[in-house]
């Protein structure tokens, strides 16, 4: 994929696939390109030159097609502040042309760690962390192939972190194909299969985890500090 | 059920959550409420007190005893302009120009007793009346509501997520439409309520109240494309308000009361001073009857005594003194009709360009619909006066003629009491008198009279409609 903003390149020749049933983490400094390659991923950019395909679809050319097939968890999660948390799943579902009943949602909702007396609260006094628990609830209720997390372990707390780690493990063991941007390196080193280094808009590195050890973190931090380093210069 | 239903139904139960939204939407709706019925009641009252009055002037005219019908033309009536049934939805004009009217001969008066001249200065503002707050308080009340309906999802990143869900860019902005265009309607809904009110009274036109209801839609309407596509194009929901606002303000308040200005600096008008001083001027040059050396009324004379082929006017079979006044109450009224032409012409000139603003201001462009759809407007108006004084002409002229033909010109030089006694006429002259009648114009003429304003109003509709949909095509876009 290669774009550009104006005459400022933000993506230069990025190459990736994210199999069925895997975690693919993308790490990368400020500007090397995350957020722009979730973007075009979505259908709200267009490449310039290069292809993207979504199970097949084209979310440039197709986007609401495409977003069909996708989970999406930005980094600040959007939802509605007027309605509870169950309000939000059933509309959010709704949209999505599904039905679910409340039962399924709250079950979702426990899955996800969230209090049961937060279920019918409106989310006006939620916590970021709370937020991100409907959010995921919702994407796993959609059940959709592709699950695309923009920092998502950002301001959790560590206990927050693992819960929802485990969570994402849960929706890889269901075949989807998981695509997490993050700068958090040892949250990707626990939970990913792979992990993808970007730097000025290309894949410099790909880390495929192996053994019981999986990564070797040491090694990762001192790529990823160089990195980011760079990306950042 | 489809995303645009969806859509609708959470941006309506946003609204519903909104303390204030639904504050200022009850507000709405009482206003409009105590507009229909309080303009209603209002209008009654006068139509009431007009035809009372009508009745009261008649009656004292017809019960003059025997009299010289010249003391007749100077005693005079008062005729009063009645109001058509929509009136009570849109006054336009009638509490500004005056709606009665002094006849007598020798003089063409003006409308009276407008209400304006007998109320506070808070008429001058803006009467509450239903066609007021359609025209200029719901479209406020729509831009609270709804500034935010794309800005804030923008701004909260919830478009996106809308978006996500699979809702396409014309999903989210149609359902965002169904959803204020609902509130627009449930805030238009007492003005129809008003409107089935007037539907039930005798002289209520169908066409012109369509016209009407159609023109107020479309004006809604347009106003809910707007709020959306202003809302659309910005990124913040305060941006859009602030924008939305200053909108309103040039268009609901500003532009309406400038363009009279404007049209009365580009168009002066003559005031009443000044038109009896040139009426004054001319009447002078016309020729004075009472001067027998007058070039005029001398040849005038020659042509009488020619026409019956006598020397002298004492041996006219018919008083000279009643052709006199007659042929002297054609001149002037010639020659009012003349002025008065002139400044209908200059009005009519001034509304024009008023209307013209029309194209900046829908608001203008529906106040002037609603008027002429109405009856209420400058041409209602210029009816009720052209008739009045076809009545007045008609009215004094028989009177002279009842002069030349049944009071002898011997009589009506002498000056003894006897021969005064006997210029008198039977009284039942003037209970015979026909009254006057107002002849209202039909719907398709009222109707007819709206079209120019309802295009502007749907043309401006289109215009917001394409722009929206082109900015629904970017919706969500990077800026």
């Amino acid at each position: 994929m290669t774009l550009a903003y104006g005459t400022r390149p933000v993506l230069q020749g990025l190459s990736l696939a994210v199999p069925a049933g895997s975690i693919t983490a993308l790490l990368g400094g400020n500007g090397a390109g995350k957020s722009t390659t979730l973007a075009a991923l979505l259908g709200f950019v267009r490449v310039q030159r290069g292809t993207i395909g979504v199970c097949g679809t084209d979310p440039g050319a197709e986007p609401d097609t495409a977003r069909r097939r996708i989970a999406y968890l930005p980094e600040n999660v959007a939802l509605y502040e007027h309605l509870s948390a169950v309000e939000n799943a059933e509309y959010l579902l709704a949209l999505s042309g599904e039905r679910h009943h409340r039962a399924a949602i709250t079950d979702a909702f426990s899955a996800a760690g969230l209090q049961k007396q937060a279920w019918d609260q409106r989310l006006s006094g939620f916590s970021k962390g709370m937020r991100q628990k409907v959010a995921i609830s919702v994407a796993l209720l959609r059940q959709v192939p592709v699950l695309l997390l923009d920092e998502p372990t950002s301001g959790l707390d560590p206990r927050a972190t693992a819960d929802f780690n485990a969570l994402v493990t849960q929706v890889r063991e269901r075949g989807t194909a998981v695509l997490m941007v993050t700068h958090d390196l040892l949250s990707a080193a626990d939970v990913a299969d792979r992990i993808a280094f970007l730097e000025a808009g290309r894949v410099t590195d790909d880390v495929a985890a192996s053994g019981p050890e999986r990564f070797d973190v040491r090694a990762l931090h001192a790529r990823f500090q160089s990195g980011a380093q760079g990306s950042t210069t | 059920m489809k995303a645009t239903t969806l859509i609708a139904r959470d941006e309506l139960r946003l609204m519903a959550r909104n303390r204030v939204a639904v504050i200022a939407f009850t507000l709405l709706v009482l206003l409009t409420f105590v507009a229909v019925l309080s303009s209603w009641s209002h209008q009654r009252e006068i139509a009431e007190l007009r035809q009372r009055h009508a009745a009261i002037a008649e009656a004292a005219f017809k019960a003059q005893p025997d009299r010289h019908p010249h003391r007749v033309v100077h005693y005079g009536t008062f005729i009063f302009r009645p109001l058509g049934p929509l009136a009570a939805f849109d006054p336009g004009v009638d509490a500004f120009t005056g709606n009665s009217m002094f006849l007598e001969g020798h003089r063409q008066n003006t409308a009276n007793f407008g209400d304006v001249r007998q109320s506070s200065l808070l008429i001058r503002f803006g009467q509450l009346t239903p066609a007021f707050v359609l025209q200029v308080v719901a479209p406020l009340l729509l831009i609270f509501l709804g500034y935010g309906v794309l800005a804030r999802e923008t701004e909260r990143g919830t478009l996106r997520v809308l978006m996500l869900q699979g809702a396409s860019r014309g999903q989210i902005v149609r359902g965002k439409l169904a959803a204020l265009g609902l509130v627009a309607l449930l805030a238009g809904l007492p003005a129809m309520v008003g409107f089935g009110l007037i539907a039930g009274q005798p002289g209520a036109l169908v066409l012109p109240m369509l016209m009407i209801a159609l023109d107020y839609l479309a004006y809604l309407a347009l106003w809910v494309v707007a709020i959306l596509l202003v809302s659309a194009l910005v990124r913040h929901s305060r941006d859009a308000l602030l924008a939305l606002v200053a909108v309103w303000a040039v268009v609901a308040i500003l532009l309406p009361r400038v363009a009279p200005d404007v049209a009365n600096a580009a168009v002066p008008l003559q005031n009443r001073l000044q038109t009896d001083v040139a009426i004054a001027r001319d009447l002078r040059q016309m020729g004075d009857s009472h001067n027998p050396d007058d070039p005029h009324f001398a040849k005038y004379r020659q042509s009488v005594l020619d026409q019956y082929g006598v020397k002298t006017v004492g041996e006219l079979p018919i008083n000279y003194k009643g052709l006199l006044s007659i042929e002297g109450e054609r001149l002037t009224s010639s020659l009012f009709d003349r002025y008065a032409g002139e400044s209908y012409e200059a009005q009519v000139l001034q509304n024009r360009l008023v209307e013209a603003t029309g194209v900046l201001s829908p608001t203008i462009a529906i106040r002037a619909l609603s008027m002429a759809a109405a009856g209420t407007d400058f041409a209602g108006h210029r009816r009720f006066l052209e008739q009045a004084e076809a009545y007045r002409y008609a009215l004094v002229q028989r009177l002279k003629k009842l002069q030349a033909d049944d009071v002898s010109y011997a009589d009506d030089t002498a000056r003894d009491m006897e021969a005064r006694q006997r210029t008198r006429v039977s009284s039942r002259n003037w209970q015979e008198m026909p009254d006057f009648t107002f002849v209202a114009p039909n719907g398709t003429t009222l109707a007819r009279a709206a079209l120019p304003d309802l295009a502007i109003v749907i043309g401006w509709l289109v215009l917001a409609t394409l722009l929206l949909a082109l900015a629904t095509r970017h919706l969500g876009e990077r800026r």
